[in-house]
């Protein structure tokens, strides 16, 4: 700006209420409740936290209500990772939820004033995907245990405890991995600025190849981050990954989406 | 100017530090960019809410800028049920929001009808006469000369001007006086003499170009010539601008002005 222009504005600043100098934890807490503001004000983001857990806990109850007998009679089967099974559900609003979160900063330039009042990227991202994160875990562990209880409730003799072998793990997994799915498509709605196009690649992704793949063990398959992610929520996992390296293989996917995205918001003009 | 954009080279600095150096800007500069620049599903409460937050202004001053700007009656609403004035409006409510020393308004006349021209132009004269600093960025010379103190001229990213207003039309274009008489022959063949010629406009009256009234009037009255009006006229800030830009014949019409009201 011009010499002319900073002399009045200096003289000003004085009669303009500032406040004192802040530190940083101040400003930190400050573009946090504003991050939490922003999700908690669209639609789209609260309906897709709120779909995380309706889905989940609905799909369960439709289907041990129904069939859960049944299955649980099976000689074969699975109790602890059957009791997940609505997670495939869950997972898909976890990644709305993600999506929406930061897509929404891409609509109509609304970054550049999000922006304006943040400049400082690295707070203005890091806060974000800290709230999105904290929001999602919440979710995803009320989640995780609600449906795990929720669905045991219909198999009577055949139901399992918290008490069963890797439960609690598995509930707490089921957390976890519900908040790194939201972290992984926040990361690439960051990197390509477009709800859209992240939902085509992130839904088919998680939906259709495990399908595709079916229970085809080894390979590279379990290192996808849902294969990798849901070793968790298996009592006694086969494969290369136990329950928490799988879980881990599954962060560095969503560390390597969320930095990928830090540095689309950190080079590229808003 | 925000370092929303990465320049090719140089650096912009308001009150002398980097815009980014700022840790709650919107308390010392509140700009508005574009007016679409707010999520639609969003009421206008909310929007402003968000941006609050994150710089620690409060909530009661998110309903003062709401008043101020008129949209106190829709706040609740979503802002893509907005037309392009509200949206303005709104945008301008997001950069008072801090009660900044500095205000940067991109067209801020941009969508809305007479009474919100009017309003803007009230508002930004107002800011500027409690000791702020107000930038505004427009094309619409008449409009900005209605208000601007001082002008930054920018063409093809070269600065062609910065001087206050009244200089820059002084010095971009001819003086004009304009005179009615009694006796235009008479005024002709003296001002003839002086080496000036005369035109006649629609009214009646006689304009000269070139020349001052003051030169006008010393010589009228020197030869006894009755003068029944007399007057300097005043180019406009359009004129003085495509005077200054004419210089230039490759310039084209994405030129921008920016004033400092």
């Amino acid at each position: 700006m011009s010499t002319p222009t900073s002399t009045p504005s200096a003289s000003a600043s004085a009669s303009v209420s500032v406040s004192a100098p802040v530190s940083n934890s101040a400003s930190v807490t400050a573009v946090l409740r504003s991050e939490w503001i922003k999700v908690k004000s669209l639609r789209g983001s609260v309906g897709s936290l709120a779909a995380v857990f309706v889905a989940t806990v609905a799909v369960t109850v439709l289907v041990f209500a129904t069939v859960g007998r049944a299955e649980a009679d099976n000689a074969d089967a699975e109790p602890l990772f059957g009791a997940f099974y609505a997670l495939n559900f869950g997972q898909v609003a976890a990644i709305s939820f993600g999506t929406t979160a930061v897509s929404s900063e891409y609509v109509n330039g609304a970054l550049r004033v999000s922006l304006a009042a943040v400049p400082r990227r690295g707070l203005f991202y890091g806060a974000k995907t800290a709230v999105l994160g904290a929001a999602a875990l919440l979710v995803g562990l009320l989640t995780s245990f609600t449906t795990f209880l929720g669905g045991q409730a219909f198999l009577g003799e055949h139901a399992i405890g918290l008490g069963h072998p890797g439960a609690v793990r598995a509930c707490v997994g089921g957390g976890f991995y519900l908040a790194l799915m939201a972290l992984l498509a926040a990361g690439l709605a960051a990197v390509l600025r477009s709800g859209v196009a992240v939902l085509s690649v992130l839904i088919p992704f998680t939906l259709i190849v495990p399908f595709v793949i079916g229970d085809m063990a080894g390979g590279v398959a379990q290192f996808l981050p849902d294969r990798a992610g849901q070793q968790i929520l298996h009592e006694d996992p086969s494969g290369m990954l136990g329950p928490w390296a799988g879980l881990g293989v599954m962060a560095v996917w969503a560390g390597a989406a969320l930095a990928a995205g830090w540095w689309a918001v950190r080079r590229r003009d808003a | 100017m925000l370092g929303l954009d990465r320049p090719t080279s140089g650096t912009a600095t308001v009150g002398g530090r980097p815009y980014a150096t700022y840790d709650e800007p919107l308390r010392h500069v509140g700009a508005l960019l574009d007016a679409q620049a707010a999520h639609g599903s969003r009421t206008a409460r909310n929007h402003l809410l968000a941006l609050a937050a994150s710089n620690r202004v409060t909530a009661a001053r998110v309903d003062e800028v709401l008043e101020q700007t008129g949209l106190t009656a829709v706040a609740g609403r979503r802002v893509k049920t907005y037309s392009l004035g509200m949206r303005q409006r709104l945008g301008i409510a997001a950069a008072l929001l801090g009660d900044p020393a500095v205000v940067l308004l991109d067209e801020p006349s941009n969508g809305l009808d007479p009474e919100g021209i009017v309003w803007i132009r009230e508002l930004m004269t107002g800011l500027a006469r409690e000791g702020r600093t107000v930038l505004v960025s427009s094309h619409l010379m008449n409009e900005t000369a209605t208000f601007a103190d001082h002008l930054v001229v920018l063409g093809r990213g070269r600065l062609l001007a910065d001087t206050p207003m009244r200089e820059f039309i002084a010095g971009h274009s001819r003086p004009r006086a304009r005179a009615r008489t009694t006796d235009p022959a008479r005024l002709r063949a003296v001002l003839a003499r002086a080496g000036h010629g005369m035109t006649e406009a629609d009214d009646g009256r006689w304009t000269v170009d070139g020349v001052r009234a003051e030169e006008i009037g010393r010589l009228a009255a020197r030869e006894g010539v009755p003068i029944l009006e007399l007057a300097d006229e005043e180019a406009s800030l359009e004129e003085a601008y495509l005077a200054l830009t004419a210089d230039d014949t490759e310039f084209s019409a994405s030129s921008a002005a920016l004033q400092e009201a």
